[in-house]
């Protein structure tokens, strides 16, 4: 019988790989203005005022933005880690580390969807 | 008439063990020469995926009320914040190039019949969708345009 991650392989690498690309892509912009420039007083705070966050994350792209913003990352962040645990010698502890990381990025996804919900 | 040999009529009656050696990291693993970009790219794995949690916090307290978001984005005023943001920005940079520059290398030769654009239109291509998204999404974030 094949083990449970092989046969998940394919979407954990789609995860990864979109992870790598769109992740990357949606968070420039993000650690740029959210955690640089507004906490460096470059951009007035009421750019992202409660009214207007609520606002623009509350409309469908807004939405998708977020969700993407949060979920491709932490995939890319639990695959990366499980191969960089490998790479270090643990491989024979990767029974154990590969689906923890993977539960912690699907707990992690769960929670972005509500989040998303809930604004 | 003489028959063709059957193709295994030389195989031995049963397979010889093969020798291999016992696998063993590399003597430059994991800071030296190649192995550095390597090694940091993997361990970018554990800045995304704090940033990913750190982006789920942030946008759970947008759906907590106003008290919890002003809250939220005072914290991202803490040293420790904009120092992770900073080292995190260089991370982004870092995957960005590399795993830009390693896309179009990695294209097979045909999709089903199509064959792919050139390597230099593909790295373009990802450079003008990363370059074009970062400052579109910056001035929205920055209150420039919506």
């Amino acid at each position: 019988m094949k083990h449970p991650l092989l046969k998940l392989e394919p979407l954990i690498w789609l995860l990864f790989g979109q992870g790598i690309l769109l992740g990357t892509v949606l968070l420039t912009p993000w650690v740029l203005v959210v955690g640089l420039a507004i906490p460096l007083g470059i951009v007035p705070a009421d750019a992202l005022s409660y009214e207007r966050a609520t606002l623009l994350a509350s409309h469908i792209v807004g939405r998708l933005v977020l969700l993407g913003l949060i979920v491709l990352p932490l995939w890319k962040g639990a695959h990366h880690m499980r191969h960089t645990f490998i790479d270090f010698g643990g491989a024979e502890r990767d029974a154990w580390v590969a689906p923890l990381l993977y539960l912690l990025a699907t707990v992690g996804s769960v929670l972005a969807v509500v989040a998303v919900i809930r604004i | 008439m003489a028959r063709n040999a059957h193709p295994h009529a030389m195989a031995p009656s049963k397979p010889g063990r093969t020798r291999t050696a016992p696998p063993q990291l590399p003597d430059r693993f994991p800071f030296g020469g190649r192995y550095l970009a390597y090694t940091l790219f993997d361990l970018t794995g554990i800045l995304y995926l704090l940033l990913g949690f750190l982006v789920l916090c942030t946008v759970w307290s947008l759906g907590s009320g106003e008290a919890v978001w002003n809250g939220a984005l005072e914290r991202h005023r803490n040293i420790l914040y904009i120092g992770f943001h900073a080292i995190a920005l260089v991370g982004l940079i870092f995957v960005g190039i590399r795993f830009f520059g390693f896309f179009p290398k990695a294209q097979p030769p045909r999709v089903g019949p199509v064959k792919p654009p050139p390597k230099g239109v593909i790295l373009v291509g990802l450079y003008a969708l990363w370059i074009g998204v970062t400052v579109c999404l910056s001035i929205v974030l920055a209150g420039g345009v919506f």
